[in-house]
């Protein structure tokens, strides 16, 4: 779960002095929209969204290519527009740190910094998709994910687990959701689902397995 | 006055009892190619079917979608004894490369007798399956992909140059979308259960075909439970839009037949009549574009009786002779 794993190590970034006109530019050619800013020694001096690039330009109605106020924007260095009130993420952040501070502060992406404050890399909202995209085993080839009402008994992950395995049927992610939020775990026992993801496609061989075991399949046949 | 069905070909093979997958909880098993042939014997179809042997597929068509070393080692797993192949699901025998050859040779026989011009709707009840049979891959129960190899084999022989594949099997085509993802030239269909509760967990509505055969790629993916009302609704509103763009010259069908309610193999809930209409859609369409030739394949269907009846009514619709569609 920590982000040294998901995170774009050696992200591309820019000097304080680099213009506006350059940035944008490096935006484009990395195709990103986060550009952290940093001293010779990769300490983060500031971030520049693409959004901030395009605020600081002329509507690009109300001017022409040539005009010189246009011309004088683009030539600005970066240190004039960059965000200097940096949230940060560090190699050893996890992908809840990254959530929450993702949701909480409305950004982008995050900067990954070390300890010293030099730049390591970048994670953004798109990393954390593809993060939990890889932790649910989302489009994972081969695989089924099944969902099994709880049957109100006690230990009903142990005895789910233990039906599987029994009956050699693979599995890779197991959770459970409680349809009675905030309840305590006795309450919420009975009408919670347990997501499987099975990677097999005798879900007829699965059925049987859970029936044997009590449980009851959402949607699976008649 | 016309007779009421028109002649179906059946092409099977006794070679498709020899894939034995090892009997216990193994849903892909003989019994389901025993009781289509019971029923389509006893029913009301049995005079009009023309039973016909299969053929072995000439490998130069296997390796057109296969990659040599796989079918080595599949050949090899099968000689030295293996009882899987690549994941316990793919159960194998001695027998089992015999078998998927065979099946896959069904496709290429029935695609010459369409192409002879004497018959125009060619049924092949074959195992194993193979619409999730990848390249290089053995995957859910199937070992060689009969419809893309029948496809390129139609594509290669007789120069069609735009195949429509329509697959209604419960689960994605993730073989047959892989082999042709990239091409133009052959348009894949899939109607099945959403990937996110279904196996192989490919199909989603986004997948539209890469580089040139973006646009070529149509999945439409249906909630658990979904029934009857769903599917007409795709045929008519995404499949036949889709076709009148295409405008095919050859139909291959992938006929799976696991969404039925009585079978556990999937959470969708199609029933035995569903099938009639099914293949009374396709019928027009093979008509309005192909001169009324079909080339279907059987997929899924893991509910012996069930596939039975949904086999017969899915024939029954697509040979029926005029009828004034309802759909």
């Amino acid at each position: 779960m920590y982000i040294k794993r998901y995170m774009t190590v050696n992200p591309c970034a820019a000097g304080p002095e680099t213009t506006i006109a350059r940035a944008s530019e490096l935006l484009t050619e990395h195709n990103c929209r986060h550009l952290p800013v940093v001293d010779e020694e990769s300490r983060l001096l500031g971030m520049v969204t693409d959004r901030d690039l395009r605020s600081a330009c002329p509507s690009v109605l109300a001017v022409s290519r040539l005009n010189p106020e246009q011309l004088k924007v683009a030539g600005m260095p970066l240190s004039r527009i960059m965000s200097r009130d940096i949230v940060s993420l560090t190699p050893l952040s996890t992908l809840d740190d990254a959530l929450l501070l993702l949701d909480h502060k409305k950004v982008g992406a995050l900067p990954v910094l070390s300890d010293s404050g030099r730049l390591e890399g970048i994670f953004s909202t798109r990393d954390l998709l593809q993060a939990y995209r890889q932790l649910f085993g989302l489009g994972e080839r081969g695989s089924a994910l099944i969902s099994v009402h709880e049957d109100g008994r006690p230990r009903p992950l142990s005895r789910l687990v233990r039906a599987l395995e029994e009956h050699d049927i693979h599995f890779s992610r197991i959770s459970r959701r409680s349809n009675a939020v905030g309840s305590s775990a006795d309450d919420s026992r009975a009408g919670a689902v347990i997501y499987v993801r099975v990677n097999t496609f005798n879900l007829h061989a699965v059925h049987q397995a859970l029936a044997e075991a009590g449980f009851t399949m959402e949607n699976q046949g008649a | 006055m016309a007779p009421e069905f028109q002649d179906i070909v059946i092409i099977d093979s006794p070679a498709y009892d020899n894939h034995d997958t090892g009997g216990g909880e193994h849903p892909e098993t003989p019994e389901r190619v025993r009781a289509i042939r019971e029923r389509l014997n006893s029913g009301p179809l049995a005079a009009c079917l023309k039973w016909v042997a299969a053929r072995p597929a000439a490998r130069e068509w296997l390796i057109a979608i296969h990659d040599e070393s796989y079918l080595f080692r599949f050949e090899e797993a099968v000689l030295a004894g293996q009882t899987w192949l690549g994941h316990r699901d793919n159960q194998i025998c001695c027998d089992s490369f015999d078998c998927a050859v065979m099946a896959a040779g069904a496709g290429l026989a029935g695609v010459d007798l369409l192409e002879d011009g004497k018959e125009k709707l060619v049924f092949c009840p074959v195992r194993p399956p193979g619409h999730h049979a990848e390249r290089a891959m053995a995957l859910g129960f199937c070992f060689l992909n009969n419809i893309a190899i029948a496809a390129d084999y139609w594509r290669q022989v007789y120069g069609r140059k735009r195949i429509f594949i329509l697959d209604f099997d419960a689960h994605h085509g993730n073989g047959i979308q892989a082999a042709f993802e990239t091409s133009s030239a052959i348009f894949y269909a899939s109607i099945h259960e959403h990937p996110t509760y279904s196996f192989p967990g490919s199909g989603y509505a986004e997948e539209q075909g890469l580089n040139g055969g973006k646009g070529a790629n149509l999945n439409i993916p249906l909630p658990p439970g979904a029934g009857d009302d769903m599917v007409l609704e795709a045929m008519q509103g995404k499949i036949g839009p889709a076709l009148e763009k295409f405008r095919p010259e050859a139909l291959i069908i992938a006929a799976g037949f696991d969404a039925h309610g009585q079978d556990d193999m999937s959470g969708l809930d199609y029933s035995t009549i569903l099938y009639s209409r099914l293949g009374g859609w396709i019928r027009k369409w093979a008509g309005q574009f192909c001169g009324g030739r079909v080339l279907s394949i059987l997929e899924g269907g893991y509910n012996p009786q069930a596939l039975a009846l949904s086999v017969e009514s899915y024939l029954a619709g697509l040979a029926y002779n005029n009828v004034q569609q309802d759909n």
